[in-house]
Parts: C-alpha cells; sequence; structure tokens
C-alpha cells in the first residue's frame, strides 16, 4: 500500500505483455543461435520450416529470427494465422511484392488450404521471395528447426521474467508445472502467472 | 540519443484521483534538442494486464509542435490538465488488471521517440483476494 | 536494431518494434486498387449505358417511320439462350432515306422469349406501302442513321451502379482511413478512434457510453419490463439450447448408427449373420444408448426443474444501493437447497498463434439467499423476495475487445432426484458518477 492507503500496481512478471512472442528472445539450448539458423536458412534458398508442439515456442523463436534475417540482408513481412482462419489476409499479395529480397514468415501455416499454400508458395517462387514458416507438423518445406519442451530453457526463461520482482517462483515449482502440462510452456507461464499473484498478495 | 529521456510530475504527486477530478501537471524532456523534435504527443490512457491480450482506450490525446505550427522547447516544462471520466477506474483483479497513465512521446525527424510514462491511480477500487468471498 | 516489416503492427511486451510504413504502403495500394477498378468500371457503365440513354431522351430528334420488318434475334449466353426484339425501320431525313434495324438505345438481350414476343406484337409490319402504318421514331441529329423506336429511362440502369459503388465506398473509405493512420503513434491512433465512437449518430445510449465508457449500457435488460417488480432479468444461457445440441447430437449420431444395425440385423435374420459387423457397432450403439439416456434426463431436468426468473427494483446497480428481487422457481419438484448470490467474474481472451484461450475466474460472491427443503407444485410457482445490495467499493462492469469483468446473480439449487442447476442471470454494476471512492 502506497502513504495514500491503496494497494500499489505491481507488475507480475507473467503477464501476456511480457511473454508473448517478440517480448524475450527465443533461449536456444547449447550450440544453437539465431544466426545459425538464418545461415541454414540462406543454404535453403531462404526456404525453410519450423515444427514443433503447442506452446513450445515456434512463436517466439519467428519473431527472434526477423532481426537476424534482416541482418543478413532480407527484409521480412509477417503473416500471423490464427484458428480457423483459411486465406491469407486481404492485402497480402499487394503487401508483398516489393522489388527488394524478402521473406514471408507465416506463423501457422497449417491453417491455410492446400490451395492457399499452393498459391503462396507459387507465388514466393515466381517473385524470387524466402517462406518461412511455422506448424505444428510438417509442411513440405525444408526442416529448419524443432522445437521442444526443455525443462532447462524454461528455469532460464523464468529467471529473466522475474529478475527484477521481489516476489520469486521457485525452480522445483517451475519444475512441476513442466512435468504437469507436459512442457508447453505457454500454459507453465499462464500458471505461474497465477502462482505468482497468489505469491505477492499474500506476501 | 541514448542520454534522451522524459520526465513526468504530476501536481498533487502520487495521490489517488476520482471520477471528475482534475489531473494535472508538466513533462519536459532531457537531451533532446528543440531542432530534433517533429511533434510532441501527450495522452491521458487506460490499459489493460494480465492474462488476456491487452486493450487501450485514450481518455485525452494532445499533439504539438513545428508540424503543428508550434515552436517547442523540449527542455522547458509544458504543462497538461484533463478532467478525468467516471470509469473505468483503476483495477487490481486477479487475470485482469486496469492501469492509468499519462504517456508523453516525442517524435524525433531522425531515430526512435523518446518515450515516457507515469502511472496513478483512478478510483480506489481495492485488490481482489486471491479467494473470493 | 534492425528493424522488420510487418503486415500487422504488433506490440512486443512494452515497446513496439518494427517499421509500419511497409505495411501501411501495402494496404494503401490494395485500397487504391479497389477504387480505381470503382472508377474505372463506373466510369465505363456511365459512358455506355447511362449517357446514351440521357442522349436518347434529351438530345435525338424525333421522326415518323414505318417497319418494314420484325424479328427476334436470338443468342447462347452461358445463362442459356438471350433473346433480343428488332426492327427493320425506314424514316426520311431532309429527303434522306434511311433504313436501320433498330429497337431501342441499349439492344440488349432477355432470356424470355415470351417478352421479346410481346414488344413484337407491339408493333404492325407495313404490308401495303400505299397504306402504311406509322410511328414515331427518334434520331441521333449527329448522326441520323441511328434511331430507335422507343424511349424513356430503365430502373435496372441505376442497379448496374452498385457494384462500382461499393468498389468506390470500400477502396475510397480504406484509402481515406489508411491515410489518416498513416505514421500515427498508437495513442493518436487510438485517440481518432475514440472520437469516432463518441461520434456515432446512431448509438441511441449515445450519452451513457460517453458518461461511462467500456460500461455495457443494459439495454437488454432495461428493454425487458417485470410483471411485479421493474424488470426482467434475461438469464445468461439458456438451457435450452444446451438440449438443442444433445438432441442434434443424438439424432445424428443415431441417424447414422442406425443404418448399420438395420443392416446388420437384417442378415441375422436371414442367417447370413456379419458378426464383424455386429461386434464392430457394438460400441457405437452404446453411445447412441448412453446420448439417448442423456438426452432424455436433460429433457426432464429442464421441464421437470421449470424455468427460473428474477426480477429486479432497478438497474443498472449503484454502488451501496439495495434493490429489491423476486426470484420465481417452476416445475414439480422437491427443492433440497436454493441459493441466490451476486457474483462477479473476470474474463480475458489471448490469442497467439493458432491458439485461441479464454479464462474465467471468480473474484467475488456474495450470498443473497438461501432456502432449504420445500416443494415446488405444478403450475404453483415458488417465489421469494429478497434484497441485495450493490458492493461499495467493488469494481464496476467493464467490457473491451479481450477483457471483461461480468457482474451476475446466480440461482444455483438442487432439487431431489433432479440434481445440481445453476442458471445466471447477468447484471451491469455501474460506477458512481463524479464519486471519489476512496
Amino acid at each position: 500500500m502506497n502513504e495514500h492507503g491503496v494497494p500499489q500496481q505491481i507488475e507480475n512478471p507473467f503477464a501476456t505483455r511480457h511473454v508473448r512472442p517478440g517480448a524475450l528472445p527465443y533461449l536456444f539450448s547449447a550450440g544453437e543461435n539465431t544466426d545459425e539458423l538464418v545461415k541454414r536458412l540462406r543454404n535453403n534458398g531462404w526456404w525453410g520450416q519450423i515444427i514443433g508442439p503447442h506452446g513450445s515456442g515456434k512463436s517466439a523463436l519467428l519473431a527472434s529470427l526477423a532481426p537476424a534475417i534482416e541482418r543478413a540482408g532480407r527484409k521480412t513481412f509477417l503473416v500471423e494465422l490464427h484458428d480457423r482462419q483459411r486465406r491469407l489476409p486481404s492485402g497480402f499479395h499487394a503487401g508483398a511484392r516489393t522489388n527488394d529480397p524478402l521473406v514471408v514468415i507465416v506463423d501457422g501455416y497449417e491453417q491455410l488450404g492446400r490451395l492457399q499454400r499452393f498459391r503462396l508458395k507459387r507465388f514466393c517462387r515466381r517473385g524470387g521471395l524466402g517462406l518461412l514458416a511455422s506448424a505444428h507438423k510438417a509442411a513440405g518445406l525444408p526442416e529448419l528447426f524443432q522445437t521442444s519442451a526443455n525443462l532447462d530453457v524454461v528455469q532460464q526463461l523464468v529467471e529473466r521474467l522475474q529478475a527484477e520482482s521481489a516476489t520469486k517462483v521457485g525452480a522445483e515449482e517451475v519444475a512441476e508445472r513442466f512435468a504437469r502440462h507436459g512442457g508447453n510452456v505457454r500454459e507453465i507461464l499462464f500458471d505461474l502467472y497465477d502462482l505468482y499473484e497468489a505469491r505477492r498478495r499474500h506476501a | 540519443m541514448t542520454d534522451s529521456l522524459a520526465i513526468i510530475r504530476f501536481d498533487g504527486n502520487g495521490r489517488v484521483y476520482g471520477a471528475g477530478d482534475t489531473l494535472s501537471g508538466e513533462y519536459r524532456f532531457n537531451g533532446v534538442l528543440p531542432a530534433q523534435i517533429k511533434a510532441v504527443e501527450v495522452s491521458v490512457l487506460w490499459y489493460s494486464e494480465g492474462k488476456g491480450d491487452e486493450d487501450m482506450a485514450v481518455h485525452e490525446f494532445w499533439r504539438s509542435g513545428p508540424d503543428e505550427g508550434e515552436r517547442i522547447d523540449p527542455s522547458r516544462p509544458a504543462q497538461f490538465t484533463t478532467t478525468l471520466p467516471n470509469c473505468p477506474l483503476s483495477y487490481e483483479g486477479l487475470i485482469v488488471k486496469i492501469r492509468w497513465c499519462v504517456r508523453v512521446r516525442a517524435i524525433l525527424h531522425r531515430g526512435k521517440d523518446v518515450v515516457a510514462q507515469k502511472s496513478f491511480r483512478l478510483g480506489g477500487v481495492p485488490a481482489v483476494e486471491v479467494s473470493a468471498s | 536494431m534492425a528493424r522488420n516489416f510487418r503486415y500487422y503492427g504488433k506490440k512486443r511486451g512494452d515497446r513496439r518494434t518494427g517499421s509500419r510504413m511497409l505495411g501501411s504502403v501495402g494496404e494503401m495500394i490494395f485500397y487504391a486498387a479497389f477504387l480505381l477498378l470503382g472508377c474505372v468500371s463506373g466510369a465505363m457503365l456511365f459512358s455506355f449505358i447511362a449517357i446514351p440513354q440521357w442522349r436518347v431522351n434529351n438530345e435525338f430528334v424525333r421522326s415518323t417511320c414505318v417497319v418494314l420488318e420484325k424479328r427476334i434475334n436470338e443468342t447462347a449466353d452461358d445463362d442459356g439462350p438471350q433473346y433480343r426484339p428488332e426492327f427493320r425501320i425506314r424514316y426520311e431525313i431532309d429527303e434522306v432515306t434511311y433504313l436501320a434495324w433498330t429497337y431501342d438505345i441499349h439492344m440488349s438481350h432477355s432470356g424470355s422469349r415470351e417478352n421479346a414476343q410481346q414488344i413484337l406484337a407491339r408493333f404492325a409490319v407495313t404490308e401495303d406501302p400505299n397504306d402504311p402504318i406509322d410511328y414515331y421514331c427518334w434520331y441521333d441529329p449527329t448522326s441520323p442513321e441511328k434511331a430507335v423506336l422507343v424511349r424513356g429511362t430503365s430502373w435496372w440502369i441505376w442497379l448496374v451502379f452498385i457494384v462500382p459503388a461499393s468498389f468506390v465506398l470500400i477502396g475510397g473509405g480504406g484509402l481515406i482511413y489508411s491515410v489518416l493512420r498513416w505514421g500515427k503513434s498508437a495513442e493518436r491512433r487510438a485517440a481518432m478512434v475514440q472520437h469516432a465512437i463518441q461520434r456515432d449518430l446512431f448509438d441511441a445510449n449515445g450519452k451513457t457510453t460517453r458518461e461511462f465508457p467500456n460500461v455495457p449500457n443494459g439495454v437488454d435488460i432495461t428493454n425487458s419490463p417485470g410483471t411485479t417488480l421493474a424488470y426482467r432479468l434475461p438469464i445468461g444461457a439458456s438451457p435450452a439450447w444446451k438440449l438443442l445440441v444433445v438432441l442434434l447430437a443424438c439424432v445424428l449420431w443415431n441417424g447414422i448408427v442406425s443404418v448399420f444395425v438395420v443392416i446388420a440385423v437384417g442378415g441375422h435374420l436371414e442367417g447370413h449373420p456379419d458378426w464383424g459387423l455386429s461386434v464392430f457397432l457394438l460400441p457405437f450403439m452404446a453411445v447412441g444408448i448412453a446420448l439417448v439416456v442423456f438426452l432424455v434426463r436433460q429433457l426432464m431436468v429442464t421441464t421437470g426443474v421449470g424455468p427460473t426468473t428474477i426480477e429486479i427494483s432497478d438497474h443498472p446497480l449503484l454502488p451501496g444501493k439495495q434493490y429489491e428481487l423476486l426470484v420465481s422457481q417452476s416445475g414439480r419438484l422437491r427443492v433440497n437447497s436454493l441459493c441466490v448470490s451476486l457474483v462477479c467474474n473476470e474474463q480475458a481472451t489471448y490469442r497467439q498463434g493458432t491458439d485461441t484461450r479464454r479464462e474465467t475466474r471468480l473474484v467475488h460472491r456474495r450470498e443473497i439467499y438461501r432456502r432449504e427443503g420445500f416443494e415446488v407444485g405444478r403450475g404453483l410457482p415458488f417465489e421469494a423476495r429478497c434484497n441485495l445490495t450493490a458492493p461499495e467499493a467493488a469494481m464496476h462492469s467493464f467490457k473491451a475487445d479481450h477483457n471483461e469483468i461480468q457482474w451476475q446473480v446466480v440461482v444455483a439449487g438442487n432439487a431431489a432426484g433432479w440434481g445440481d442447476f445453476q442458471r445466471s442471470f447477468p447484471v451491469i454494476l455501474r460506477p458512481a458518477a463524479g464519486n471519489n471512492n476512496t
């Protein structure tokens, strides 16, 4: 409480604004980094796919890769497809037409229907554009990376998020939630939000 | 530019405001030259936080600067004042929180905007307890 | 830090990365294309349809003619055969004789042969040159060889402009919107949206909306008068919908399974049993029977427990004020317990990637009324009056695109033989205007 007797506004480090893709850099296991992936992507002619289960960090990895692709000399064009969105958004073709080297990034590629996927590939091939997609299973593009659950990485992520918080969540609590949610990082972080909220209110 | 920052101060610093109260204060910029400024925007807004996607709404908005035909000295304090609305009140919920703030933004001809915000409370809704009564 | 080109400006935590410029350019190109298409097609339609008709009605000169021949011009089209009446006319202008096949200025086809025949029947062919049958015709003074037998305005002319007009509206509106948003900060765009909402001329509750932004106006509650108290609260989710869903599932499942069951049974009766099919069908039949049992139970609960209604003395609720409730429970049942509570839930919706996640959390519950061990007779609903005091310092109702704070009156009961049931009635808790809650 402040001197006026009302509750302080304390940030929960696990609120969506802190954990959504792009808010934090993607944390790799040892031996991998974004520049290595970009090198691999370039060797594949700037075409690739990132596969992984729900909540394993595909969107976060795309958000981290985009600036690395830019540094490598290619512009990026991001398309986010949500649940049941079977078509590319209107204006996509107009927006993606450019004389500059470009990589189209599609988050949620498997949402597209077969015909839409065919048209997208053809559009990118004809325009000399790169295509980087995220999906839950193989989508017919050269495999770039497979995201997967890793407890150490999740522990690191949690440490970064709560670095400046007075209230902390312990490593064993993270491990318990990791096991309960089968490595789904999104669900783990939502769960930690509730734990943090309960803990700081009783502190 | 790494030294640029914006400073906001409220009159009656830190007090809780009620619906219909006057929120006033001043802002200034350090490390920003007048020639660098394209425009200055001041907003009184609320935003949500929690487990949902963020919502935001602007209650009051001012824009000034050379592209509005005004000369600005960013190092000199500039005033703002507004009458606060009835709602939404500041709220510390479990999965939904509502926060009010004043946000100032200096839009420069080159380089990144200089942005700062200062929070305040509207209303005195108590924080929600973790277990409901 | 290098910037990305993003189609959708995306907020990353508390900083905004990426340039919106190319996204805005793409958007503007898209709308400009719509606008151009609308303008070009509109201009073409105007010049080929509207202008000629205007010239016939205002510039063509009247003369007389005779009809020498008439016919129906038939063409094939994707929609089928198309017909057009045509007349060969002879007319004189300044001692020069002209011959022309004509009818109206558009010479358009239609799908009806009967219509064409009727038009043909209106004009008689001159058989005897010494006894001509004269008709009026109108010729173009700038090119006299062009003439028509009829003139006037066709109403369908204006319908064809709907399509180019819609393209112009979409393209023009989108382009203006994109230009206005060009290079604007998030706060400035949000402020523009707020001003647009406040100028909404069609919002009947405009004053309320402006006075209490993001608080639902509750018009669907105050539109429903009660029989005893001022308003009847609408139910949040009618049990009839749940019943309908179960019924559809039951009919669909059992309908499909029954086809195979008939085949299997028929085989047994004819002495050629298909044991593979029979065994395979067993689990499906079990599910079908379970669905029927569930449906019957839901039906009995819904009709047996009967509707619950709540009337309230005033609405919306204001902090600290007291309201009278009239709770009515129908049916024919023995109620073990009935509890009426004021409840508040937070609801947060999060979309990321292909996942949409909605979470609801209870943050306030206060029991208003409780009664145990009573009977409800058929045709004689149980009624109870109680008082509800709106919390003094609780958060008001709130609704935004992704986050909500919902207040409800909840009736929860347990009936002998029927089990638990619950009905929810949304209410609006408004903040006190100009009230300092501190």
